[in-house]
């Protein structure tokens, strides 16, 4: 276990000597809802690196509340920190304004969430192609891009129906093909398996697996599920919102 | 910057085309009758102080009158005037009147009424009311004891004050005439004429040759009433008579029009209240309509700017809803009003003491209501898109 107590406020600096930098470094992230008199303290203090060296597949595990989803979505520049630092790729994150963490979230995350989290008024397709569009590239690139998604996913056909008209697994894949059309450096799920059956649960997780393997993409999947492990690189527990087992190196 | 524009309009065209389709007919529909609404009432008031100076230009006043210079009751040498003026270019008509008070009586009815004296030959080329002959014939040149009246006066033919006419004179019956100067004639009525405009039809004509016979006098007149190319140009005219030397008061038709002054600030007034009642009514239908959008779309919002769509696109993916709702409602709306409404009341005018009124639409007219619609609409739609990107994104989407 590394100790990164000591490593407080670094952002760019290379502290272990390796001249290798994490693509995600965060420093006592703290958030705490406030609801009304009371305080809920969903993280205290967590630090960790991930991605120091190669592109890591990291599972988040913990009993229900223990801030998994909190965590995800501090990391994911869905919601803002009550204390603490979020470095990425150099950048510190929570310096940004609204509009520049949207762009950032557009360019360099994908997100996967537990309910699939799609558009229902568009086809597979368009919901594929929506952040491709929000990033301003040419209508025929956009579809070109989706197209080339959807095959990783192992979806080819059906593009052109509405959410509804898919089953669980397939929304998911589209949703993780939405996630991947940018290019991002770091995909972010949310339980993405949670809903689905075992098959189209285990295709899920190996589809990350390779994405993460075949891309050189960086994934954080918070699961619940102990199988799982048998995928990642390394869990980081949870348990009241502190980490509770800094890292557990699977592989 | 362009892109973002494409990707609201990628947006709201979805949003509207797996909308509901009642809903956005309706919310269509209601915009056009609001457009429609103020249209209407606009144009009818517009159409009501159109006839009322119709009526005063082509039955009293033609475009510009001479009166007599200050402190003296006639105009002198209205002969040679005549011929300066009619030498204007644009000049299409001259016609000298000489008023005198008078009373008639007929049977056991009688009144006070102005008698008009005229060269027929004359007025036929600045008013109109020859054209209104209900009875009989018109006035000629040569008639001696004959007299024109106005409906008002002879009663019997629908007038506005039946009680004070005299009570149901037709042509071809004797009235007897005495005038203020003390002279008292009986004349024969040639004819009626009926122009619908009060004012107008309390008038009664007899020949200039016949005012002279009364008077003594000749080449006088209480008044020279021109009529001049196209309506609106009257100042220009006016600066030429000044220049032919012409010393008598010279005033445009609007001088006699106060009271269409007044009908006009009023009618402003209405109809700007009923406007805006509209537009209100538009503005909080449309607010409605995108609140509850928003609302139902709550979550798909908090998806969007999760992926990182820009919370600008939301809105104005919202924006451009509005602006399809209003800007449909207006295309309807006028549809409405050029197929149905304005030619029913081409075809059927409304009956007003002034005249018969029917729409006068202006296109800047329905220009200036279809922007305050759009203007009213999209603010409107714009408040509640706001709101929607107000609140957190993991508010949005799990929130309750
Ligand atoms: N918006 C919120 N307002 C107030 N408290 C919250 C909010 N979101 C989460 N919490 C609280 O913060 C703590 C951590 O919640 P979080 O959702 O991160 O847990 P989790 O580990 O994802 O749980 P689960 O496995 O059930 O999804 C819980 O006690 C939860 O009740
Ligand atoms: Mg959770």
């Amino acid at each position: 276990m590394i100790n990164i107590a000591k490593e407080d406020h670094i952002a760019n600096e290379y502290p272990d000597g390796t001249g290798k930098q994490a693509l995600l470094r965060i420093r006592n992230l703290c958030r705490t809802y406030i609801m009304g008199e009371v305080r809920v303290p969903a993280l205290q203090n967590v630090s960790f690196d991930i991605g120091r060296e190669d592109p890591e597949f990291v599972a988040i595990m913990g009993k229900s509340g223990s801030g998994k989803s909190t965590l995800l979505h501090q990391l994911g520049l869905l919601d803002t920190p009550t204390s603490g630092e979020i470095i990425i790729g150099g950048e510190n994150v929570l310096k940004m304004s609204e509009a520049q963490k949207a762009r950032f979230r557009l360019e360099r995350f994908g997100y996967v969430f537990q309910e699939y989290a799609l558009l229902p008024e568009l086809t597979a397709l368009e919901n594929v192609y929506l952040p491709a569009m929000a990033l301003g590239r040419k209508k025929k690139e956009c579809f070109k891009a989706a197209r080339e998604v959807l095959g990783q996913v192992g979806l080819g056909e059906r593009l052109d129906h509405r959410p509804r008209e898919m089953s669980g697994g397939e929304q998911q894949r589209v949703a993780i093909a939405r996630a991947l059309i940018n290019k991002p450096d770091i995909l972010f799920a949310d339980e993405p398996a949670a809903n689905l059956d075992s098959v189209s649960s285990k295709q899920v997780l190996e589809l990350f697996r390779k994405l993460n393997r075949e891309m050189g993409l960086t994934i954080l999947m918070v699961t619940h599920e102990p199988e799982d492990r048998n995928y990642v690189d390394r869990v980081i527990w949870l348990k009241d919102g502190e980490l509770e087992q800094h890292m557990e190196m699977l592989k | 910057m362009l892109s973002d524009h494409k990707l609201a309009l990628f947006l709201a065209q979805k949003s509207i085309i797996k909308g509901n389709k009642g809903t956005l007919g309706l919310t269509i529909f209601i915009m056009s009758l609001v457009f429609v609404n103020s249209v209407f009432v606009s144009s009818l008031f517009l159409g009501l102080t159109n006839t009322i100076n119709d009526q005063i230009i082509n039955t009293v006043y033609g475009t510009v009158v001479i009166e007599p210079k200050k402190d003296e009751k006639f105009i002198d040498d209205v002969y040679s005037l005549k011929q300066k003026i009619s030498r204007v270019p644009g000049v299409k008509g001259v016609s000298a009147q000489y008023i005198m008070g008078s009373v008639m009586s007929y049977k056991d009815k009688n009144g006070a009424w102005s008698v008009y004296s005229i060269n027929p030959d004359d007025e036929v080329t600045v008013t109109t009311t020859h054209n209104f002959i209900i009875d009989g014939e018109y006035l000629s040149k040569l008639d001696e004891n004959d007299i024109l009246l106005g409906k008002e006066i002879a009663g019997g033919y629908g007038g506005d004050d039946e009680s004070r006419s005299l009570g149901g004179v037709k042509t071809g019956d004797s009235i007897d005439v005495l005038f203020n100067n003390g002279v008292k004639r009986t004349y024969r009525v040639k004819g009626i004429f009926g122009v619908n405009f009060q004012r107008s039809d309390n008038i009664a004509y007899i020949s200039q040759k016949e005012m002279t016979s009364v008077t003594g006098m000749e080449d006088k007149a209480s008044q020279i009433l021109i009529r001049t190319e196209d309506v609106g140009n009257e100042g220009q005219f006016i600066k030429q008579f000044l220049e032919l030397g012409i010393n008598e008061k010279i005033k445009p038709w609007q001088d006699y029009a106060s009271m269409v002054k007044e009908i006009t600030q009023s009618f402003d007034i209405i109809s700007m209240l009923i406007s805006g009642i509209g537009l209100f009514v538009a503005g909080v239908t449309i607010f409605i309509i995108i609140y509850m959008n928003t609302i139902s779309k709550r979550r798909q919002i908090g998806i969007s700017r999760a992926v990182g769509i820009k919370e600008s696109v939301i809105i104005n993916s919202y924006f451009i809803q509005a602006l399809f709702i209003v800007m449909s409602g207006i295309i309807v709306g006028l549809l409405i009003v050029f197929y149905i409404v304005a030619p029913w009341f081409i075809a059927h005018p409304l009956d007003f003491p002034m005249g018969p009124v029917s729409l006068l639409i202006l296109p800047e007219n329905v220009f200036i209501n279809a922007i305050s619609l759009v203007i009213a609409a999209s603010a409107a739609g714009l408040i509640p898109s706001m709101m929607a990107v107000r609140e957190t994104i993991i508010e949005s989407m799990w929130g309750d």
